[in-house]
Formats: C-alpha cells, sequence, structure tokens
C-alpha cells in the first residue's frame, strides 16, 4: 500500500505524553479545520513500538504508517531525541518526516534537534491563535506544497 | 687567583712558600694537597695549602722522639739530641725507649700511655738513662700512628704545685666575675700576663670572613698599643686556623732560634713526612719569623679560644725579649683561654636567648594582630616597628602586588621594585641576604646610605612574589688595618716574592656600601616570621578557596533551580493560557461582555507570567551561556541588533544612527543582548510628542586617570543616547536591579529584567553600567569595555545630542 494523500483523511502520529497538551493540539486541529487521523502515543517506547507494529499495536491495521509525525521533544522514559536518533539509524523508517513539538526556544535546543534529523522544529504557542496559525501554516506546507517520500508501507 | 696582598701571619708566618722541594718520600707529590707546593704554583692557594704541619724540624729549646707503642722503638728523634744528652741520634734511632730514658721514667710514661684520656699535653717527668740522669718535663701525645714524647728542660723557678693552683683558680674567679664580653676578655688579657710576663697579651676575634681584630689587650707601657686594629684573613690562613683548632697553643721562646732538624723526617707508617699538628715545639715558617722581628717581637705564644668546633679567636702573646713560658705557665694560659671561652659562650647564648624571646614576643604579637585584622600585611604593618628593632635593621618594606609598604630608612619605591625583581631573576626563592648590596647589584651603590645590608625574605612560593625586606645602612666605619692589607706582592726579577709586612703603621680604610652582617640568629628570626606569614597566607588562601568552591557550587544549584523551575512553571501556565484562550473563543457567542473580562484577565495574567519566568530564566542563564571572550567588532553587533528590531524602529517610526565603533574584547552574543536591551528600552521609552532618534557612539579613556603613568587600563564607554522620556535620575542606578520598574505594565509592557541582565553581562566583561538621564528630555545609557590593547577607541567626533 502507498500513502494516500488523496483518501481518507491522512495519519498524523502525535508523541505527547501530556493530556492537556492532547486536548490542545485536537482543538488546534478542529479550529484550523484540518481533517487528520490523529494518534497518540505518550512516550517514546510507544512510539517505536507503533511504527514497528509490536506491542499493543501487533494488531493488523492498528498501526498505519503516519503521513507525519509530530514529536514532543520532552518525554518520560525514551525521550524525543533518542528516538529520533532510533528511527534515522532504522532504515526502514528514516524516511518518515518528523516535526519537533517543544516549549523550549533555546537556539541550543533547536539546533541539536536539527542536527540529529529533524524535520521541522516548532515551538508550541501558548496562544491558541497563534497555535493555530501555525498548525495551519505547518499543514499546508507538508501536506500541500512538499512531497512526501511514497514508500511501500511494510507488509502487515 | 692572583697574589694581591703581602700575606704573612701576625700569629705564625705560615704563609711561607718554600721552595724546597725535599727528595726523600713519594716522588709523585705535586698532586698531593697536603704537600709541598712546587714552586712553579705559587698563588694564594698554595698560601691557603702551605703544609705547616710538616716543617720538618723542631724549635730547639726541647727535644722530640716518635715512637711506636708497639714495641716502644724510637724511629723518629730531633737533630739537636746531644745538646741536652749524651747521645746522638744514630745511637737511639731503632733502639728501645728504656735504653734512653731511666726505668723509672720509663714506666710512668707507659703507665701515662696507658691512662684513658691520655692525649696532647700530657706531662711526665723523665729522666734521662745515662750522662748524669738530666732531668725533662716530657709532654707526650699520639698522632698518626705514632706516640711523641717532647722534653723540655724543668722551669728554672718551679713553683710548687699550691702556689701555681691558688693563682689559677683566682684567676679563673676574677675572669668569671667579668658582667660584659669585653670586660672579660680584658680580664684574660690581665691574668694570662699576669701569669706568663710578656709584654703585650692581646685578645683577637676573628669576624665571619676570618679577618680578625683586636678586642682586648694588656701591655707594657712601653710596647705599641694594638687594641682596636684589624688585620686580614690572610694573616692567617686555613690551614694555621684548621692547625689552631686542633693544638690549642703555639710557643717561640726565642724566634732567633736555628731549627733543629728531625732524622728521619719521615713516619715509618706512612711513609709521609711526619706530622707535627700536636707538638709544641714544632718549628715555624722562617716567614713568621721575619714578621715577628718587624714588629720587634722576639718571643712569642698564642692560645686557641674555642667555642665548640669553631675558632672564636685567639690569646696572642708577644715579649720584646725571648720568653720561654713553661708546662705550668702553658697550661695555666690554656685554662684561662678555656674559661674565657665558656664565659663567651655564655654571653653569647645569652644574648641569642633573649633576642629568641624578643622573637617570640614578636611572633605571638604577629599572629594574633593578623588573625584579628584579617590581613598579614596590616599585622605586619602594626609591629614593624618591633620587627624593625628585632633585626637590628634601619628599614623595613613590605613588597606586593597590593603595593609597597616602607617603614624606616629605605630605598626609594621605584628602587625596591628594581631591587625584588633582581632577587626575583636571582632565583630566591628561599632567603637573601648580603652586607654588601652593591657588590652584586650594582645600581644599589646609590642608595648605599640606606641599604647595604639586605635581608629578603620572600613570603609567597610562587608569583605574584612578596617579600618581606629588611635594610641596614653603610657602616661609615673607618677600620684600621695593622698594615695595608692590599699591599701587593713584589715582584723580584719575574719571581714572586712573598715576604712578612714591613710596616705596621695603623693603615686606615674606609669601608663603603658595607653594612654590619647579619647575624645567624637574625637570619633564624626572620626565617622564622616569614614561616609564620606564609603559614597564615596559605590557611587564608585555603580558607577563601574553599569558600569560592561553595559559593561557585551554590550558584550554578540556584541556577540550575532557576532554570529547571521556569521551565516546570511554564507548562501548566501554557495550558492556563491556551484554555484561557479557548474558554474565550466558546463564550464570544454568548455576548457576554463581564465574562469576556474575567476569561482576558486570566489569559494576560498568565501571559504576564509566563514573560517573567521568561525573564528569570534569562537572567539565571546568563552565567551559564558565558562564552570566552573574544575581538569583536562592536560596530558590526550594533547594526546587527538595529537590523533585528527594525520592524519595532519602523513602527516606532525612529532614526537609529550608529557611530563608529571600537573592537573590544567581548561575548559575542552577550554584547548583542545588551545592545539590543538599550536599543529596545530607547525606542520603548520614545517621547509621544517628538520624532524617536537614538544615537549609538563610543568614547575612550583611561580608567584610573591617578596614576598618572599610563598605566591605566584603556577603557571605551558604549553609550545609547536617545532623545525619550527619561526618567528621574534618582533610580538611575536602581533601574539596573532585576524586576525594577518605573512604570505600571500597564503603561508599557516588560518584566524589569533587561537591565539588570545588561549589566550582569556587563559586570561579567569586567565593565560597568550607568544611566544619565534628565526627565522628559532623554537618556543616555552606558557600559564601559576594556579595549584590546591595540585597538584605539575612537574619539566622540562631536558632542552628544
Amino acid at each position: 500500500m502507498s500513502l494516500y494523500r488523496e483518501h481518507a483523511a491522512p495519519i498524523v502520529l502525535v508523541a505527547e505524553d501530556h493530556n492537556f497538551d492532547k486536548m490542545i493540539l485536537e482543538e488546534v486541529f478542529s479550529r484550523a479545520g484540518i481533517e487528520a487521523d490523529l494518534r497518540f502515543v505518550s512516550d517514546g517506547e510507544q512510539m517505536l513500538d507503533y511504527l514497528n507494529r509490536r506491542g499493543r499495536y501487533a494488531d493488523e491495521g492498528s498501526a498505519p504508517t503516519p503521513a507525519l509525525i509530530l514529536l514532543d521533544l520532552n518525554m518520560p522514559r525514551l525521550d524525543g531525541r533518542k528516538v529520533i536518533r532510533i528511527m534515522r539509524a532504522d532504515e526502514n523508517l528514516r524516511h518518515l518526516p518528523v516535526i519537533a513539538l517543544s516549549t523550549s526556544e533555546s537556539r541550543k535546543h533547536i539546533t541539536e534537534a536539527y542536527s540529529i534529523g529533524i524535520n521541522a522544529y516548532l515551538v508550541k504557542p501558548a496562544n491558541i491563535p497563534d497555535y493555530v496559525a501555525k498548525i495551519t501554516s505547518l499543514w499546508h506546507f507538508w501536506m500541500v506544497t512538499a512531497s512526501l517520500p511514497v514508500v511501500e508501507s511494510l507488509p502487515p | 687567583m692572583r697574589v694581591q696582598r703581602l700575606v704573612s701571619s701576625e700569629i705564625e708566618g705560615d704563609n711561607t712558600v718554600r721552595f724546597r722541594v725535599k727528595a726523600s718520600a713519594s716522588s709523585n707529590r705535586e698532586n698531593e694537597m697536603n704537600d709541598r707546593p712546587t714552586p712553579d704554583t705559587v698563588d694564594l692557594t698554595n698560601c691557603d695549602r702551605e703544609p705547616i704541619h710538616i716543617p720538618g724540624a723542631i724549635q730547639p729549646h726541647g727535644l722530640l722522639f716518635a715512637f711506636t707503642e708497639e714495641n716502644f722503638r724510637i724511629v723518629n728523634v730531633s737533630s739537636n739530641l746531644a745538646q741536652f744528652t749524651p747521645f746522638r741520634p744514630d745511637d737511639v734511632l731503632g733502639g728501645s725507649l728504656a735504653d734512653v730514658f731511666d726505668p723509672a721514667s720509663d714506666a710512668s710514661l707507659r703507665a701515662a700511655l696507658g691512662e684513658s684520656g691520655a692525649t696532647v699535653g700530657w706531662l711526665v717527668p723523665i729522666r734521662l738513662a745515662r750522662g748524669g740522669g738530666a732531668e725533662f718535663v716530657g709532654s707526650i701525645h699520639r698522632h698518626d700512628g705514632l706516640t711523641f714524647v717532647e722534653l723540655e728542660p724543668p722551669e728554672r723557678d718551679l713553683a710548687d704545685a699550691h702556689a701555681f693552683f691558688a693563682r689559677t683558680s683566682g684567676a679563673i674567679k676574677r675572669l668569671q666575675a667579668a658582667r660584659t664580653l669585653e670586660s672579660a676578655c680584658a680580664a684574660a688579657a690581665r691574668e694570662v700576663r699576669g701569669i706568663t710576663g710578656f709584654d703585650r697579651v692581646k685578645i683577637y676575634r676573628f669576624a665571619s670572613d676570618f679577618s680578625g681584630q683586636v678586642i682586648a689587650e694588656d701591655r707594657d707601657e712601653g710596647v705599641a698599643s694594638f687594641l682596636g686594629l684589624h688585620f686580614p684573613p690572610s694573616d692567617i690562613p686555613v690551614q694555621a686556623r684548621k692547625l689552631y683548632a686542633l693544638n690549642p697553643l703555639r710557643i717561640i721562646p726565642d724566634i732567633s732560634y736555628r731549627p733543629a732538624p728531625i732524622v728521619p723526617d719521615v713516619n715509618p707508617l706512612t711513609a709521609q713526612p711526619i706530622d707535627l699538628s700536636l707538638s709544641v715545639l714544632r718549628s715555624v715558617s722562617p716567614l713568621h719569623l721575619e714578621y715577628m722581628r718587624n714588629i720587634g717581637m722576639y718571643g712569642t705564644m698564642s692560645i686557641s679560644i674555642m667555642r665548640g668546633e669553631r675558632l672564636w679567636g685567639l690569646i696572642a702573646c708577644h715579649n720584646r725579649q725571648p720568653r720561654h713560658v713553661g708546662p705550668d705557665g702553658r697550661q695555666a694560659s690554656e685554662m684561662i683561654a678555656q674559661v674565657l671561652a665558656w664565659q663567651i659562650g655564655v654571653m653569647e647564648e645569652e644574648a641569642v636567648s633573649r633576642q629568641t624571646l624578643k622573637g617570640k614576643a614578636i611572633q605571638r604579637s604577629l599572629i594574633s594582630d593578623i588573625e584579628q585584622l584579617h590581613d598579614h600585611r596590616a599585622g605586619l604593618a602594626r609591629n614593624s616597628e618591633a620587627l624593625l628593632e628585632l633585626m637590628g635593621a634601619s628599614g623595613l618594606c613590605l613588597h606586593s602586588r597590593e603595593g609597597v609598604t616602607t617603614l624606616g630608612a629605605t630605598p626609594p619605591e621605584a628602587a625596591i621594585e628594581n631591587l625584588v625583581s633582581f632577587l626575583g631573576r636571582t632565583g630566591g626563592a628561599e632567603l637573601f641576604q648580603t652586607d654588601r648590596l652593591s657588590a652584586i647589584f650594582p645600581e644599589a651603590a646609590g642608595y648605599a646610605d640606606v641599604a647595604s645590608g639586605v635581608l629578603a625574605v620572600p613570603l609567597s612560593r610562587s608569583p605574584p612574589r612578596r617579600v618581606m625586606l629588611w635594610f641596614r645602612p653603610e657602616v661609615g666605619q673607618t677600620v684600621r688595618w695593622a698594615g695595608d692589607p692590599d699591599k701587593p706582592v713584589t715582584n723580584v726579577e719575574g719571581e714572586l716574592h712573598l715576604g712578612p709586612r714591613k710596616s705596621f703603621a695603623a693603615w686606615t680604610e674606609e669601608t663603603r656600601g658595607r653594612a654590619i652582617p647579619w647575624r645567624s640568629h637574625e637570619i633564624a628570626a626572620a626565617v622564622e616570621i616569614r614561616d609564620l606569614v606564609t603559614g597564615v597566607i596559605l590557611r587564608n588562601t585555603e580558607k577563601l578557596e574553599r569558600v569560592n568552591a561553595q559559593l561557585a557550587r551554590s550558584n550554578e544549584e540556584l541556577e540550575a533551580f532557576a532554570h529547571v523551575a521556569s521551565h516546570d512553571i511554564k507548562e501548566p501556565l501554557r495550558h492556563i493560557e491556551a484554555f484561557a484562550g479557548m474558554l474565550g473563543e466558546s463564550i464570544r457567542p454568548i455576548g457576554d461582555g463581564r465574562l469576556r473580562n474575567l476569561v482576558g484577565g486570566i489569559e494576560s495574567s498568565s501571559r504576564r507570567l509566563r514573560n517573567l519566568i521568561n525573564d528569570l530564566a534569562e537572567f539565571s542563564q546568563v552565567g551559564r551561556r558565558a562564552k570566552p571572550l573574544a575581538p569583536a567588532s562592536l560596530q558590526e553587533i550594533a547594526q546587527e541588533v538595529v537590523a533585528d528590531l527594525h520592524q519595532r524602529i519602523d513602527e516606532a517610526g525612529a532614526t537609529v544612527e550608529i557611530d563608529a565603533l571600537p573592537v573590544a574584547d567581548c561575548d559575542h552574543n552577550q554584547m548583542r543582548q545588551v545592545l539590543q536591551n538599550l536599543l529596545s528600552n530607547a525606542v520603548k521609552y520614545r517621547h509621544p510628542g517628538r520624532p524617536c532618534h537614538i544615537r549609538i557612539f563610543a568614547t575612550a579613556w583611561r580608567e584610573d586617570e591617578r596614576r598618572g603613568d599610563g598605566t591605566g587600563a584603556v577603557t571605551t564607554r558604549i553609550c545609547v543616547s536617545d532623545n525619550g522620556i527619561g526618567f528621574d535620575p534618582k533610580y538611575a542606578e536602581q533601574i539596573f536591579e532585576p524586576f525594577q520598574r518605573l512604570h505600571g505594565p500597564d503603561a508599557y509592557e516588560g518584566s524589569g529584567i533587561g537591565l539588570a541582565i545588561c549589566r550582569k553581562i556587563v559586570q561579567r566583561h569586567g565593565g560597568s553600567v550607568g544611566a544619565e538621564t534628565s526627565p522628559g528630555l532623554g537618556s543616555t545609557f552606558w557600559f564601559t569595555l576594556a579595549a584590546p590593547p591595540e585597538t584605539k577607541a575612537p574619539a566622540p567626533d562631536r558632542p552628544k545630542s
């Protein structure tokens, strides 16, 4: 199967540990009028399980390949930076676009994130209209402007 | 070394270089230190080597026998044997002592040798076996494996033992009554003269350089006084002093004697010339005899004054006529010398222990003062009078990087600086002392009057050096030499001629550039003070390092805490703001203005709190984000900042003018942060009634004008000047404190951290910040930075607006 941009809602895998952040993100997507299939995981371990279709995601069809990954860099257990390093070392996962979501505006953190292979770095705005605007433009860029890799998904 | 002085011994002319090379003994003798020199190597070293202990002869007023105690057979005898006895040397050499001495004498000699402690000068009455049984007094000693018996005729008026004892013990009592060194020496001279009857008896003391001075004298009115005269060290060369330490008494009853050779002149055990170090009859150098004749003295005796192993001085006796002092008189004189040595010892030790007690008292006071004042310099300064007195110095100086503190008479400060760096160059990690500074440091001649003597102790082991120096003035004293000590050697037809001084008229020499030498207990006291002060400094340094480490740790913890805390606080705050925002939008359709205001309050309050936390985090990060300072163009930084802020500048309709700014050692990012803060403040607090004009410029001046020597650091002052609203100048300092604001949050946004961050950054660069303002007209905010040495900050090209 290939990624279908034109069929159904694109799948966005979101790694976010905090429930409030999940709620806010869903609200932002909704206010932005984006039709996306948001799949949440709470930490890095779960995210890797999802991508590798194992553990709770072992069931067929429970972990469709995402079009985009939104990753909170600060997560418990396996944090975002480690997850990216693991993904970028994995032949089956390294092509997936990953957008970092973070509260940190530190130059050091931003530079570091790009250097380990993040595709874009997005500072979470505190203000909802700002957040909506950012997600809208992000979505437009990745889903409309940019051409995404087309790769056979892993066999079920 | 060139022979510079016409040397000869005042006491015994042991400098004679006899160009007599004996054919006997080993064939390779010129290589042997203790042997007679060959004529082609005459110099002062040879004088010092001149083997006065092996003259090969004795004085003829007695006889000398040498034998081995293994078989009591005679191996050497003096050639004048026949003058006193019916024997000739050949009759007795190889024979037994028992054949020469009568049985009773032989027995008492053997008994004496059996006594433990039978060493130098043991007296035994000896009667000869033949020739009418002539009587002698025999002195016995052992040396180099041989045993020596030296026979002298008995004294003509043999005093009885009781009279001798009474005289000697009376002399000792009188000597012990003396209270001062001078009076003890004078008493000793008097007593020795009383016992021996010499025309002149003088007490001669060695200085540290082994020159000597006559410090006491007792004399017949008919002879000249030597009191106070100095004698050069070469008068009594090193090997003579060594001999004098070994054998306490020398006597020459008649300087016109003809030496009686010893036959054979070789010790059969060592195959070396026979060593007469401990002999009382030892023949002396002809040069010394000439010296004696020149001073008109024909009989002489000298006794060593020993302080432990050290030759402290001599009791020197002279007589215009030949004079013999028998064994009793010699023993009594030796006893006087010994008692005098004890007296001197006691007096010197008393002086040292008084000095030591004084030193300890000063040290106690120093420790308590340093601890009380928390400053070793202040402690030393408070005790400087005592420190000066303790060392017998006339000037004291504490030199450290904090400056120079002087007390009493010292060279000028600049001279002290030079001296200290000279001492540093000569590698003096330890103590330095001299009594002739200008001899090793010529420029010191310029201040010889205050500092010919220097005693310097470093108070720190590594640079920057702290040094404590004591100074002693030049001694303007005149030394009266007994004859010119520098009178050159006469060169007779290409041959060195070493002869004794002909003239003994006192010859005066002005001492230049010399101070009274530092004495050993003074040096020891200086070392103790150094150890004490370095100990205190070390303890203080360690304490300071501990406190610094603690401070650094707690600073780090505080910064880390501020960072983490702000991060963790921001998270829920962001949620509050987001939910409030969503709530606000959800209730908008309801159209309830009151509800909207309430929700808006939550939003704006959480926004403010977020900004505060951000600023606080930034403030706490100034130290952590610091990068090493490197030269950077302030001009470029200012241009970058203007570019960053162009939107705000444009919105405000402001114009920003950037003058030529210098290159400075700084942290580029932090400097940018400072200029950004100052520039955005200038835009923010613009005057509503006129166009905003901002100028960034630099002025240069010396930080420390008062030094006046051009050593003050060149500093650049960067100014950001505006025509804004200004503020009351009384807040000019307060505004640099964190969270200090002059306006309510509704009037102007901001947490009040910007200027605090500026100040923290500038302080980190070693500079300072400030503001000049007049309300309603405008403000100039400035900060200073050290300019790189090769860069000159431009002077202001026009007056500031």
